[in-house]
């Protein structure tokens, strides 16, 4: 099964409704509700990552019989240093980011925690695309 | 609708002859419990959380609660009235609170006992549980037997975040039959009557999720007593004191919206109202809100005042409970009684083991089939045929959305030919329809291609 859903700039407000329609789809296939959280808690980051720093992008979405696949594609800065970026507390986002309760520095270390495997290919001035996996059985 | 094993049971239900079909409440309805089948709604047991949102909402009067037969107290001897505070709100202030009680005398009752008067060893019980917990970050109050019902369903990731402790309903009920029983009455000629404010408090009495005896003999709507005792009110005697020891200001505080939060240390949250709750258990499972501690959480608003089987307006009986609080915070002043409303002679370690629920279990609603394999078949049909549907959420296919429809018709439960959009049988209808929804109007293709599965 494909999702697909549009990132926009800046929309924080609007963010989460790839994480909530992936969430609902699992829940009627009966996936392990532990599974379930990890997939979400990694999509909504992932997605977050994506309003507050890039300047819009797409989410893609594949569930198949053993595994979600989710790529968080973004045209936007890149990340200069990906190793800092993996740590947590490091961060680059704006004071007005957050203000409203983001930018703590988290967001790539707990999508790491989350997934089952994690890929990022960045490339400065051009963009970003996470690459998450979550193994159902 | 294919349920298969039911394993809740339900108060509330639909009058026929009153019910026009009209949609609105399976419309309302937070779990989507409900269908339209021979012209009438039809609530599926699985799937209701007995909220009550459907009665609140029927402009037909339609959908009402079965209670017991008042008659029933007349097969015991001692005849308990076990009372919430929020029947108190009910009334104007001009009527004080004994004279409420002495027309429950009136009306046959033998002894009143206020329900609260427990709460403060519940909050203690409470405590205890989340220190014996400390792998669990956030708690959530077991108190609104609704909210149980709806995590089950909708969020069964949350069980475990659920208190396991019974309410001070059940604990109130145990204490009560423990005094007679002391004092030499027997078991039998004990009957315990409760008056409830909502269908979840008459559900979680009638089939706890504990699965064990709640002690009660029977429930009383608050409606049908509220009725009974404003007519004699006028001519009462005015000297009836319940049998319980003086409620204190936080018990009387504790059924209101934030009466119990305030109760524990730390920022704990306060949740009311259904949409509320749902919108607050969405971001609690998706880990959006951090919330260490507890959340107090009531599906009605303003928690119990607001309850279907109220008659005062929640806000006046709001009122009504806070100055009834501030009146005992100044008579407990003045009697320099203690501070804290139980004794524990009544709240024994025994009974705290009473009043441990063993297990709540999930009770997913969304899942179409225990095999893997299976629901992903079905979940993909399901997306192809939500995509045929209109998506207008018309309802005339007598689910309440175009997502049910294609989740029943998935389940086995309709069939697509009963859209209305898909099934268009003359040239005169598809232009009726088109002249309405425009494009919105699918090609029959799809209609043939579904039709043959």
């Amino acid at each position: 099964m494909h999702y697909t859903f549009d990132i926009e700039r800046g929309n924080f407000t609007d963010a989460g409704q790839a994480s909530s329609s992936v969430k609902r789809t699992l829940k009627q296939l009966g996936v392990d509700p532990a599974n379930i959280k990890r997939t979400v808690v990694a999509l909504f980051e992932a997605e977050i990552n994506a309003v507050a720093h890039a300047y819009g992008g797409k989410i893609d979405v594949d569930i198949d019989g053993e595994k979600i696949v989710m790529v968080v594609a973004d045209e936007g800065p890149g990340i200069p240093n990906l190793d800092l970026a993996m740590q947590e507390g490091w961060s680059t986002a704006s004071a007005k980011v957050r203000e409203m309760g983001y930018g703590a520095g988290m967001g790539l270390p707990n999508i790491k925690k989350n997934t089952d495997d994690l890929k990022i290919d960045t490339k400065v001035g051009v963009g970003t695309t996470v690459t998450m996996t979550v193994y159902l059985t | 609708m294919a349920q298969g094993e039911t394993y809740f049971k339900h108060s509330l239900k639909v009058n026929g002859y009153l019910c026009a079909g009209c949609t609105t409440c399976m419309r309302t309805c937070p779990t989507g419990a409900i269908r339209i089948r021979g012209g009438k709604a039809v609530i599926y047991d699985n799937k209701c959380v007995d909220c009550g949102e459907c009665m609140k909402i029927c402009p037909h009067k339609a959908i009402y609660i079965k209670q017991d037969d008042f008659q029933l107290i007349e097969n015991y001897g001692y005849k308990v009235c076990l009372v919430p505070t929020t029947f108190i709100g009910q009334f104007e202030e001009k009527y004080k609170t004994k004279a409420i009680y002495s027309c429950l005398k009136k009306l046959g009752f033998t002894h009143i006992y206020e329900v609260e008067h427990g709460v403060e060893f519940m909050v203690d019980l409470y405590k205890e549980y989340m220190e014996e917990h400390p792998e669990i970050r956030t708690f959530i109050s077991p108190y609104c037997p609704a909210v149980i019902r709806l995590i089950q369903v909708r969020f069964p990731s949350l069980v475990d975040n659920i208190i396991k402790l019974k309410s001070p309903l059940d604990l109130a009920a145990r204490v009560i039959l423990k005094k007679l029983m002391d004092a030499g009455a027997r078991r039998e000629s004990i009957g315990i009557f409760y008056v409830t404010p909502c269908a979840a408090k008459i559900a979680s009495v009638k089939y706890p999720v504990s699965q064990q005896d709640t002690c009660i003999a029977g429930v009383i709507n608050m409606d049908f007593l509220y009725n009974k005792v404003q007519l004699m009110l006028h001519d009462s005697d005015k000297d009836v004191k319940p049998i319980n020891h003086a409620l204190t200001s936080r018990d009387v505080m504790w059924p209101l919206a934030g009466g119990e939060a305030s109760l524990f240390r730390g920022s704990n949250y306060a949740v009311d109202g259904l949409q509320n709750v749902i919108s607050f258990l969405e971001k609690l499972e998706d880990e959006a809100i951090d919330a260490p501690g507890l959340i107090e959480m009531r599906i009605c608003d303003q928690g119990c005042v607001g309850g279907v089987l109220t008659t005062n307006n929640r806000f006046v009986a709001r009122k009504r409970l806070e100055n009834r609080a501030r009146l005992l915070d100044r008579l407990h002043r003045r009697n320099n009684t203690d501070a804290v409303s139980y004794d524990d002679s009544e709240f024994s370690e025994q009974i705290a083991e009473q009043m441990v629920i063993p297990e709540i279990k999930p009770r997913s609603l969304y899942k179409l089939d225990d095999n893997f394999a299976e629901a992903f078949k079905m979940a993909e049909r399901m997306k192809k045929i939500e995509k045929a549907l209109p998506g207008v959420n018309c309802s005339a296919c007598g689910a309440p959305s175009c997502a049910a429809l294609a989740e029943d018709i998935v389940r086995g439960d309709a069939r697509i030919d009963t859209c209305i959009f898909i099934n268009r049988h003359s040239q005169a209808s598809e232009d009726a329809i088109r002249s309405i929804w425009g494009d919105r109007v699918r090609t029959k293709e799809i209609n043939n291609e579904e039709n043959k599965q």
